[in-house]
């Protein structure tokens, strides 16, 4: 047998197998992993079952050992696992694991073993207090994380919808809008046709009903007049929460650029000319 | 804690169906649903060994050292072993060149352990598992991949520490010799000792050892399963056991098995297996052989132009003059 003779090749202290082994053969180019070349030129491995067996037999707790002392359960695989698909991999593992427990825990009860942990049974875990924590807090922020990812994806999908809406709304307003107008017009023309003859009739035929009644109009700031161009910011009176510390250290806000206004104050205002003229002449030399 | 036992015969708890026993077969324990029938193992135990063997008493020790110059994430994993085997001995490193051979068996000895998992890091970058039961007793070597430790947050679960676990194989440990080898080594190396002083009375984590691709992949759950009392699972709790990865996790690849201990003849040798080192000269040699691929591409390309020669383009005077 191939597996003696090698046995007494080698009956001096193995060395740990480090070096660049003399049997991987691997042509140049040809070759794309070399991994596949190994296969099989080392099928000449040593191979002795029948001295692992009986090494076996030697170490082998007795046959009759209870099984409370060894506590093993067998699996079987299945199918064929891809290791590659860490998924199925893990899986594997996971139901292997699973459907041991779920024999072993049946023997146990059986057994009427004392195998479950009470929930007040505090003794040192094998993983310290503070890693658990760490662990809590990662997850924590995990779930966090996610929350705001979907928060923001709502986010964004509500304002592309509110926008529509506002589109909407827009086009509805300008419709009426021309609509009123039209109708007005109209009225005139029926007016003038009718020669004004038809009586009192001062009120246009502009169908209030039909339209849900005479809407209020939406505007947003129902204190401030159209022709505010301060938008209402002008005079603000009554100071809200510490705006007097805001104010002095973000500049005061507010007033829309009224300086910039062409009224009656401001072209008689002179304050920012300084030295107008002489400014002017020096342009005009150089 | 468990509860002090009272009889102070055999250490094991159904060493009383082991206990030799002249009379007739003592009547079954009562319980609440009627007798109960001890389980048959027990009842053939004592037909067959009569009253000549003692009860099994597992005095498993295992003692755990390293080599020098092991990388941290290695250490970690071989911290959090020691944490999972409570029999288990801490020695301090091993320096390389006594780690071959008696230097390590006289150190078993010493420390009066059976058994011993011998982490050899070498570069900084592989590790070898050596799996050794002492006195004699046959020897594996294993590279270790895959390494996550229990630090990882990812790894979320927890159990007691020292608390005996189920040990869960796949069924192709029993097709070939030296892998049955390989998980008896397993089980009584991972296997806590029933009585042993820091064993822990409760089950609550479970380890898997499966073979694919003809490595051994090892994991190592937390068992949550619902239940009010401690020795019986809740109606239908079975089904809504979930298992929680505590770590740490790696995986095996055999490479020899000995005969002896650190030594001996060679048993078995992994034909699939190639060294670390062997890898990364294959992969540098063909970075390597990049360059001169091309240089021959480009040689060859010259020798098929002149072999070869174009006839002359007629349009090629075509704008010489402009």
């Amino acid at each position: 047998m191939v597996g003696l003779a090698r046995e007494e090749a080698l009956a001096h202290d193995e060395v740990i197998m480090d070096d660049a082994d003399s049997d991987v053969e691997v042509s140049d180019s040809e070759d794309d992993s070399g991994e596949e070349a190994q296969a099989t030129p080392s099928e000449n491995a040593i191979y002795n079952k029948v001295a692992i067996l009986e090494k076996l037999e030697d170490i082998a707790w007795p046959k009759n050992v209870d099984w409370m002392h060894k506590l093993t359960i067998e699996h079987d695989q299945g199918g064929k696992v891809d290791v590659n698909d860490d998924l199925a991999r893990e899986l594997a593992f996971y139901t292997q694991a699973l459907d041991g427990t779920r024999q072993a825990f049946e023997k146990l009860q059986s057994m009427k073993v004392r195998f479950l942990r009470p929930t007040d049974y505090y003794a040192e875990m094998v993983k310290t207090d503070a890693h658990m924590h760490k662990i809590k807090g990662r997850l924590l922020s995990e779930k966090r994380r996610i929350e705001e990812a979907e928060e923001r994806k709502k986010a964004r999908e509500a304002k592309k919808i509110a926008k529509e809406v506002q589109a909407e709304k827009n086009k509805q307003r300008a419709k009426d809008k021309k609509e009123q107008i039209e109708s007005v017009k109209k009225w005139r023309k029926q007016r003038q046709q009718g020669g004004f003859a038809k009586g009192n009739d001062d009120v246009p035929d502009l169908n209030f009903e039909g339209e849900e009644g005479f809407k209020q109009s939406k505007k947003k700031r129902p204190g401030v007049s159209p022709g505010d161009r301060s938008g209402g910011l002008a005079k603000r009176g009554k100071e809200g929460k510490n705006r007097r510390s805001r104010d002095a250290k973000f500049g005061h806000g507010g007033r829309k650029g009224l300086k910039k206004q062409n009224t009656a104050e401001t072209t008689n205002d002179f304050r920012s000319y300084k030295g107008g003229e002489s400014q002017t002449k020096k342009r005009k030399r150089s | 804690m468990a509860k002090k036992r009272k009889r102070t015969d055999a250490p094991a708890e159904a060493a009383g169906a082991d206990k030799p026993d002249d009379s007739a077969p003592e009547r079954p324990p009562r319980t609440l649903f009627g007798f109960t029938e001890p389980a048959p193992d027990a009842e053939a135990a004592p037909a067959e060994a009569g009253s000549a063997v003692a009860p099994f008493r597992n005095k498993e020790k295992v003692l755990i050292t390293c080599s020098r110059r092991i990388a941290y994430r290695y250490r970690h994993l071989m911290q959090d072993i020691l944490s999972l085997l409570p029999h288990a001995k801490k020695d301090s490193k091993v320096e390389s060149k006594q780690s071959k051979g008696s230097a390590l068996n006289e150190l078993l000895e010493l420390r009066s352990c059976s058994s011993c998992l011998f982490f050899e890091c070498r570069k900084q970058k592989d590790l070898y598992l050596w799996m050794v039961k002492s006195p004699g007793g046959p020897s594996i070597k294993f590279l270790v991949n895959a390494v996550h430790t229990m630090e990882e947050l990812k790894l979320t679960g927890n159990h007691l520490k020292g608390s005996r676990p189920l040990i869960t194989f796949s069924t192709n440990f029993d097709e070939q010799p030296h892998w049955k080898l390989v998980k008896e080594m397993i089980t009584q190396i991972f296997a806590t000792p029933k009585d042993h002083r820091k064993a822990k009375p409760f089950h609550d984590h479970v380890f898997a050892f499966s073979i694919v691709d003809g490595h051994v992949w090892f994991r190592n759950y937390q068992i949550s399963v619902p239940h009010n009392e401690i020795d019986k699972v809740d109606k239908g709790g079975l089904d809504k056991m979930t298992l929680i990865e505590v770590g740490p996790r790696f995986c095996l690849n055999p490479i020899k098995i000995f005969g002896g201990s650190f030594g001996g003849p060679t048993w078995y040798e992994n034909p699939y297996y190639i060294s670390p080192n062997q890898i990364r000269a294959l992969e540098k040699r063909q970075k390597a052989g990049k360059y001169a691929k091309k240089v021959k591409a480009k040689v060859r390309r010259k020798m098929h132009e002149m072999e070869n020669t174009l006839e002359p383009d007629e349009f090629a005077e075509l704008w010489k003059g402009e």
